[in-house]
């Protein structure tokens, strides 16, 4: 019956998330130039940047694989994370005008964020595989697999906005404040370096941001040319979930009180 | 049709003064002080609120500023949860309690006729088969690809307009928009609701001006203070409203 109901307003409410999504392309490329070659190009530029700086000035690598691709899987992987989650703690504050006046489920404006990102994801896909082939890198079956992770990340991303967008509502410091937690997160993640040059005691902390493992998951693939392992499906699979069902009960609480946060 | 049962609705005055990051820890490290502690600044906007409304009625509400007739409209819309007793409602609800709330000011007209008309529900193929009769009804043919950000705000407001009214609801809720647009606009637009009031909708309806009420009504809620005064035939109340109002 629940999941009937959920069904039903989804199927209701469709046509509101492709419009609000396309929307959001409309807008972002409205004025620019190159429009949606933006989106191929932004992550290549951001990699080449990270790339000189990390394996030029501070002489990282990493043995036996391309930095290059290194690089750029996870930066593609967390770009998504970053952009996903810091506009969907935004999007229900943006909408107060709409949500004050008309009845909309409030977790259409986050969803319509995390895909209208999944989409730019998906075309970031592009300058991935290109580095992948011009690097001599390569492709094997098991990319097949790659897109478990994705679904993964999304889950989590979709999980963690919500427990954002919900905090933002009640407290909007979180802006600045989680500004600042990415700035450090993507520090903490495993993405211009390896983690094998952290100390073992600090891996334990590393190793508690369920993005190394999407991370880790996808490079496995893509690097290495070898099937993850069973425990990083079943990590992957446990962690997305879990913050998703966490997202949803700390949203579902309180999605009522925002009227009077206005 | 619609039946409105003990509506009380609470709100907290205070939230804005008093929401800072220090009020957030100190309230999260003393919850059981919290629970003690009543607030001062509560303020109910409804309290105790009941009524009902046949099919096919034209209800109208008056009161004065802040007596919670709007508020009364978004819990009727489902935008806000009573805070005690509940709405029972049975057909399609279109509220018309702000135009243009949906608008994207970077998107053109046409863009926009698309995004709103999402908001307020409808579904594809009926904004395709009804988008030549917006744009005639709004007149703005020639800014159909001009970003609503260069429109005047009559020009908004007209647009918005032809995209709410354009469906047949069961309810209709209008706050105030009888008022937009140039002379030849609102006349327009009072036809076209008065064509969709003759249409066998419910309307629920809030405006100031009280020769509309009368002419389009059929029975008043006189709210006052978040609590029903009067409802009664629309004439009556409305004379006993302005005495009283005038007098005071």
């Amino acid at each position: 019956m629940y999941f009937k109901n959920i069904y039903l307003n989804f199927k209701k409410y469709s046509f509101l998330l492709s419009q609000l999504v396309l929307r959001d392309f409309k807008v972002k490329y409205k004025r620019s130039v190159l429009g949606i070659i933006w989106s191929l190009l932004y992550p290549v530029l951001n990699m080449a940047v990270l790339a000189l700086v990390f394996s030029r000035m501070f002489k990282f690598s990493t043995p036996g694989v391309n930095y290059l691709v290194y690089v750029l899987s996870g930066l593609v992987m967390f770009n998504y994370f970053s952009e996903a989650s810091n506009l969907s703690m935004s999007s229900v504050v943006a909408n107060f005008s709409l949500i004050n006046k008309i009845y909309i489920p409030k977790y259409i404006f986050f969803f319509s964020k995390c895909l209208f990102v999944g989409i730019n994801f998906l075309l970031t896909l592009i300058p991935l595989y290109i580095v992948i082939f011009a690097t001599g890198t390569g492709i094997n079956i098991y990319h097949l697999i790659l897109p478990y992770a994705y679904i993964c990340l999304f889950m989590f991303t979709l999980g963690f906005g919500l427990i954002l967008s919900t905090i933002s509502v009640f407290l909007r410091d979180m802006f600045y404040i989680y500004g600042i937690v990415v700035t450090l997160w993507t520090y903490l993640t495993p993405i211009m370096y390896d983690i094998s040059i952290i100390s073992e005691k600090l891996q334990i902390i590393f190793k508690l941001n369920p993005l190394y493992y999407y991370i880790t998951f996808i490079r496995e693939i893509i690097l290495y040319h070898r099937m993850p392992s069973g425990l990083s499906f079943i990590i992957c699979g446990i962690s997305s979930l879990l913050f998703l069902a966490i997202g949803l009960i700390v949203f579902k609480k309180n999605q009522d009180k925002f009227i009077y946060y206005v | 049709m619609i039946k409105v049962n003990n509506v009380s609705m609470k709100f907290n005055l205070g939230i804005e003064k008093n929401f800072s990051l220090k009020q957030f820890f100190i309230d999260t490290l003393s919850l059981k002080r919290k629970k003690n502690k009543k607030s001062k600044s509560e303020f109910w906007a409804l309290s105790d609120v009941s009524f009902e409304v046949e099919k096919g009625e034209v209800i109208g509400f008056v009161g004065s500023n802040g007596a919670g007739k709007s508020t009364l409209l978004k819990v009727i819309a489902g935008v806000m949860k009573p805070t005690k007793g509940n709405v029972e409602i049975c057909g399609n609800i279109c509220p018309m309690i702000e135009l243009g709330a949906g608008f994207d000011m970077d998107l053109t007209a046409r863009e926009n006729i698309f995004l709103n008309g999402a908001v307020l529900g409808y579904s594809k193929d009926f904004i395709e088969q009804k988008f030549d009769e917006i744009v005639s009804f709004s007149e703005l043919q020639d800014f159909l690809d001009v970003p609503v950000r260069n429109f005047s705000s009559g020009m908004v407001a007209r647009l918005a307009f032809s995209i709410a009214t354009i469906v047949d609801p069961e309810i209709l809720i209008v706050d105030e928009i009888l008022s937009v647009g140039d002379i030849a606009f609102q006349q327009k637009s009072e036809t076209k609701m008065r064509s969709m009031i003759g249409g066998g909708t419910t309307v629920l309806f809030v405006s100031h001006s009280l020769n509309q009420i009368k002419s389009l009504c059929d029975r008043v809620v006189w709210l006052d203070h978040g609590k029903i005064k009067k409802i009664g035939p629309s004439k009556e109340i409305c004379e006993e409203y302005e005495k009283t109002m005038l007098n005071n």
